[in-house]
Formats: C-alpha cells, structure tokens, sequence
C-alpha cells in the first residue's frame, strides 16, 4: 500500500516547538502553523467582507428591492471584487504555501520572520483597500480602468498586497530550497506542493504584469503622469487578473486532491499524467489572458482568435485531466476497499461528510463554468456575452462554485487539524456546503438568463430596458439565489469561527479528520 | 489500475513511465474535442454569418468630437435626431453618460456605424432585434461596425462598461423607420 508514512527527517532540525499529526503521521512546527492559521483566519474575514458587498448589491440590481443607491453601489461593486476575487482566495493561498511547504515537507518556514512581514503586509494593503473603498473613493469597480480614476490610496492598497504575496513566494520558494538541502525530499514533490509550486508561479507572472498596470495608474492618481492608454492598461491589468484566475484554478485542484486525499485517502491514478496537466497550466494559462479583449480596439483578429479563443480551448484540457484524475482516484481507491460494479463505488462514499459535499458541488459547478467560459471566449459568441450578465454568471461558477466551494471543503479538515478541535457541528457544515451549491447554481442560473436577454454586468439598475419589463424576473431571482448562497456563506464564517473558539478538543483522527468511506 | 499514491507524499519510483491506456485514451478524447473547436471557429470566420464585421483606427478625442459634429450638423433635422441616408457612414461619440447623436435609419439597408470615446472606456451593446454589436469603446480608438436592421422599430443601445456614478443612466437609441 503506497500511503506510507514518511520517513522523519528531524535529525537536523532545531529545537522549534513541534508535534506529530495524530491524522497523517506528519511533523507540524508551531511557527508555521500559526503562519498559516493567521492566513486562513484573514481569508475568512476577507469572504465575509466579500459576501456582505455581494448581497448588497444582488439586492440593489433585483428591481422589487433596489437597496442601495447608485453611487453605494458602485462603492459596493469594487469592495466585493477586492474581497472576494482578491483579498480571499489569495490569502487562502498563501496558508496553502505556507501549509504545503512546510508540514507537508516536514521542515520548518525559510524564515518565518519574512512569513510575518508578508502577512503585515497583505493585511495593510487589504486594509487600506477595503478602507478607501468604503469611503467611498474608489467606486472604480476592482478594475479600476483608467481614465477613471480612484484615489491614490486604493492603489497603494494593491501595491502594499502585492508585495507582501510576493515575500511570501519568496518564503515558499526558499522552503522548497532549503527541505530539499536538507534531504526532506528527493526527485520530484509531493502532489499537492507540486500544485501549490505551479500556483505561486503563476502568482509571480501575475504580480509582475500587475506592477506594469498598477505603477503607472498610481502616478497618473497621484498626478505625476498626464495619461494612461487605457487600452494599454487592460492587457496589464488582465495579464495580473486573468493569471490570478488560474492561480485560484490550480490552487482548487489542489484543495480537490487534499479533500480526496483527507476524507478517503485517495491519490491521483497516475502521477504522471496529473503533475503533466499542472505543467499545462504554466504553459497555456498566459496567452488567453486575450480572451478579455475579443470584442476591444486595438489587436488584430488573428491574434484575438489565436490568444483568446484556439488556447482558450486548450486550457480546458489541464482541468479535464484533473476532473478525470480526483474521481478516478478516488474511485480506484474504492476499488481497492473493495467497491464491486460500474458504479458501486459511488455508493461507497459517504455524501454526508461536509468536505465530500463541498468537493461534489465544486466539480460540478467548475465543469458548468467551464462550459460558459469555452462559449464565451470563442470569438464569435463573445459578441453575444461581452459585458452582459453572462459573464458574472461564468465568474461566479468558476471563482465562487469551483474554488471557494473547493477552499470553504478543505478549510473544513484543514483548521480542524491545525488547531486540534473538532469542527463545530458537522451537519450543519453538510447542510451549509449543499445549500452554498445549490444557491450559486440558482446564482449562476437566473444570472446566464439575464446576459442571454443582454443585461449589463455592472449597472445598478436595469428598469432602462426597451422591454423592462422582461428584465426584471430574472434579476429579482437573481437577487433570490444571491440571498440563498449568502446565508450559507455566512455560516460557513460562523462555523469557522465557532470551530476556533468553541470546537471540543480532541486528537482522535476520527474526529478531526472523519473518514468519508462508507462500509 | 495502479495502486492508489497518496498526494501529500513523494511518488514511488518510476512515476514517469508511459502512461496506462485509459489516460492515453482520455487524452486524445480531449485533444480532438479542443481540434474540432477549433477547426469549427477557424472555418465559421469564413463561412458563417455570425462575425460582427468590426475594424478600429486610430484617432483622438478632439480629432473625433469634429468629425461627429460635422456629421451630425449636417443630416441632423428638426426633430433633433440624424437621418442617415442609405450607404453612408455614421459617427457616434460615447460619453458620459449618453451616446451621440440619436441616428434614424432605414430598415433593410446595411450602415457603417464608427463610434469611439470623449472621456472613459465605455460599452457599446446593441440589446436584442437579433443583432451582434457589442463592442469596448475606447478614447483614442474608432471603431466601425456594419449594422443592418431588418425590421423597423427602436433598438436600444447600452453602455455595458463602468464608465463613472452614473453609468446605469448611460443609454440610448437607434430608430429605424421603413
């Protein structure tokens, strides 16, 4: 059986304080532990900041309610793309570099003192971004295009954040350095870091050519510089969103292998052909950042068709194989349990298990905005869906139903296990991973709707229609999901929170880590 | 099947041989779904009606603002709106937050339209009547698409890019007579 305890490589390690992991055998050191506690702890209250923005504005597009006013929106509509497109998933990140390169390895962090300095500065960039655009400053959506222009603040904000990502690749990069000089590992990674690795180079492209569109849009807020071609800025700024995008994507295929892996023990079939689809990520992820200017002056068709649409198709391939991969492990893992039949293995697992929920609707909800995203980046279909709520309906399947769904699965064993506490009521986290899926399949519904009738993304009112009145059932559902995906999204927070603070204490591995296989 | 490799360890040696028949078979499923794709998108650029015929210059905002006002002064009746007669192009600016001037066409006959921005990105969306134009209008760009409405009627057009506080109010309309 190749699930084998790894060998200890403690000889050479100093006297940091330490345990040994009841559930997988491996040696946790308290200083990334807390490291990665920290970051996690900020994801969720980055998500919660992210939820209340979305449920706002949800409410002021559905035209029974129109909570908000127009200028409140827009504030609205940046603060839930910073909270939950940014903020959120790049400090779970970042728990997961910290997670993946230390416990995994069984080494201590290359330097925990910069592994602070990189939390500090995430959180005082959040901080400041989440600050200026409550004010009321920096109603520019998270895109900020220029001409339009913030106050200065919001874009230090995402200069502050960016550094402090990057000390943390930095930190993550030298950890790999420093386990292998240390005989933690030979040959190649484990899989999970092996995939955590391909996100955090992802994250430097995507940091880089952030830097090229943030620097210049900072001077030209703060005056120093007359103009920046915003056509220009989009292929940047995409080169820093698009790219952040994947990292998400890679980062939720590895929270898909860790929830397999936690819940019932499988792998991947074949280590090959999965660590072959991460490297495809590397390779194909870049060029189809031209899919956001399909329907934009400025580049020719060929390169429009070549970019956005012919590697578009590609970087569907990466994401089938791992779709492939996590159910045929984990049904060749039942296998070997001894699950008989086509599809008897399927019975084998336990879907009451919060994690196995969480998985079950992230695969699916992942393939629907697959689907959406091959349509909308073909060429001729991104006429129809440009801009229209087609395209919040691909987001929130890919980026809410794919990785935070993925993330909130393996946030629900992972915080567990590095605080020692059981999670806080089970069932009501089962309860709160169906409920989430079935509001964003609602959410993502009532949204693919509206854009297929060709309402703008964006406006905060949608009673201008030449047919209003067609427009308003969806988006008053619309508004309905957003509430319902909401409220499991709240009590994914309060069940974290309850899990930190009131979680019984135990070291049974039952408990911390319940098993998902089904006699 | 193999043996089932945890993913939180080092593979055991010899990961990297061939791989099994079923992944190699997968492999190739998807490789020609992504071929037929693209074969389909690649020939539906010759073949099918459904490409907006676009194309963008350059230009600058002043330089457009004159071309649109000379336009506009010189098809613009009393109605205040912009008869363009069959076969001529057009000129719209986008703004904020209205698309100028209010043009009225005539159904059944093909225009070019060419329309770019005063200040901000903006979104050019022709909603619904079965038309395709959808375009990021953008300062310093022109961009020219052929529109040709069938039927006669009010076509609304919206700005579909954040473009300022008021962008919910940024719309318009195309009127096509017989």
């Amino acid at each position: 059986m190749a699930y084998a305890q790894p060998a200890p490589v403690l000889a050479r390690i100093g006297e940091e304080r330490s345990r040994v992991c009841s559930v997988t055998g491996l040696r946790v050191y308290a200083g990334p532990q807390a490291l990665t506690l920290a970051n996690a702890v900020a994801a969720v209250l980055a998500l919660a900041a992210g939820g209340v923005f979305g449920i706002a504005m949800a409410l002021t597009r559905a035209p029974s309610l129109e909570l908000l006013g127009s200028k409140a929106y827009y504030a609205a509509l940046t603060g839930h793309g910073v909270a939950a497109l940014v903020l959120w998933p790049v400090f779970f990140e970042v728990a997961a570099m910290v997670f993946t390169s230390t416990v995994l390895l069984n080494v201590r962090a290359w330097s925990l003192k910069v592994g602070w300095a990189s939390f500090a500065l995430m959180v005082a960039g959040a901080g400041l971004l989440l600050g200026i655009v409550v004010a009321g400053h920096a109603s520019v959506g998270f895109t900020a295009y220029p001409p339009l222009v913030a106050h200065q603040l919001f874009y230090l904000g995402y200069l502050v954040f960016a550094v402090g990502v990057l000390l943390a690749i930095v930190n993550f990069a030298l950890t790999l350095v420093k386990a292998r000089l240390e005989g933690a590992y030979a040959g190649t990674l484990p899989l999970l870091t092996y995939g955590v690795a391909v996100a955090a180079i992802l994250a430097l492209l995507a940091i880089v050519s952030g830097l090229v569109a943030l620097v210049p849009a900072w001077l030209y807020s703060l005056g120093w510089i007359g103009s920046v071609e915003p056509i220009v800025y989009r292929g940047w700024f995409w080169g820093l969103g698009h790219t952040l995008q994947y990292v998400n994507v890679v980062a939720m295929v590895v929270a898909w292998y860790g929830i397999a892996a936690l819940t019932l023990k499988a792998g991947p079939v074949n280590q090959k052909f999965t660590r072959f689809a991460f490297v495809l990520y590397v390779l194909l992820t870049v060029p189809v950042l031209g899919h956001h200017f399909l329907v934009d002056p400025g580049l020719s068709t060929d390169v429009k068709v070549v970019g956005g649409t012919l590697f578009g198709f590609g970087l569907g391939v990466p994401s089938l194989m791992h779709g492939l991969a996590v159910i045929g492990g984990s049904e060749a893992r039942l296998r070997e349990r001894g699950a008989t039949g086509l599809f008897g293995w399927l019975r084998r697992v336990d879907y009451g298990n919060a994690s196995i929920g969480a998985l079950v609707c992230s695969l699916l909800l992942f393939a629907i905005g697959g689907w959406s995203g091959t349509v909308e980046t073909t060429v001729q279909l991104n006429m129809l869906t440009h801009n229209t709520m087609w395209v919040p309906a691909h987001v929130h399947a890919i980026v809410v139903g794919g990785t935070t769904l993925a993330f909130m699965g393996f946030a629900y064993l992972l915080v567990p296990l590095l605080v020692r506490r059981q999670l806080w009521m089970p069932k009501l986290a089962t309860a709160q991973a169906y409920l989430y899926g079935l509001g964003l399949l609602a959410l993502v519904a009532t949204q693919t709707w509206a854009g297929m009738l060709g309402i703008p993304r964006r406006v905060s009112r949608v009673d201008v229609g030449a047919d209003p009145h067609s427009w308003r059932l969806p988006m008053d559902l619309m508004g309905a999901a957003a509430s319902l995906a909401g409220l499991a999204g709240a009590l994914f927070v309060v069940i974290m929170v309850m899990t930190l603070l009131r979680g019984k204490r135990t070291e049974d591995a039952s408990l911390l880590a319940p098993s998902a296989e089904r006699a | 099947m193999a043996a089932v490799e945890s993913p939180v360890t080092a593979p055991a040696p010899g990961w990297g041989r061939r791989l099994p028949a079923d992944e190699r078979i997968f492999m190739w499923l998807v490789l020609a779904s992504v071929v037929v794709m693209s074969a389909f998108t690649v020939g539906w650029l010759f073949l099918g009606r459904q490409n907006v015929p676009a194309s963008f210059e350059r230009t600058t905002p002043a330089a457009w603002g004159a071309k649109v006002s000379a336009f506009a002064a010189k098809y613009q009746r009393a109605d205040g709106r912009v008869h363009v007669p069959p076969g001529k192009e057009a000129y719209m600016m986008a703004l904020r937050y209205a698309f100028y001037p209010t043009l009225v066409l005539e159904a059944g006959h093909s225009y070019r339209l060419w329309i770019s921005s005063e200040d901000v990105l903006h979104g050019f969306s022709v909603v619904g009547g079965g038309q395709n134009i959808n375009l990021e209008v953008s300062p310093n760009h022109a961009y020219g698409a052929t529109f040709t409405p069938a039927k006669p009627g009010r076509y609304l057009i919206v700005c579909n890019e954040l473009c300022g506080l008021q962008h919910e109010r940024m719309q318009g309309f195309i009127y096509v007579e017989r």
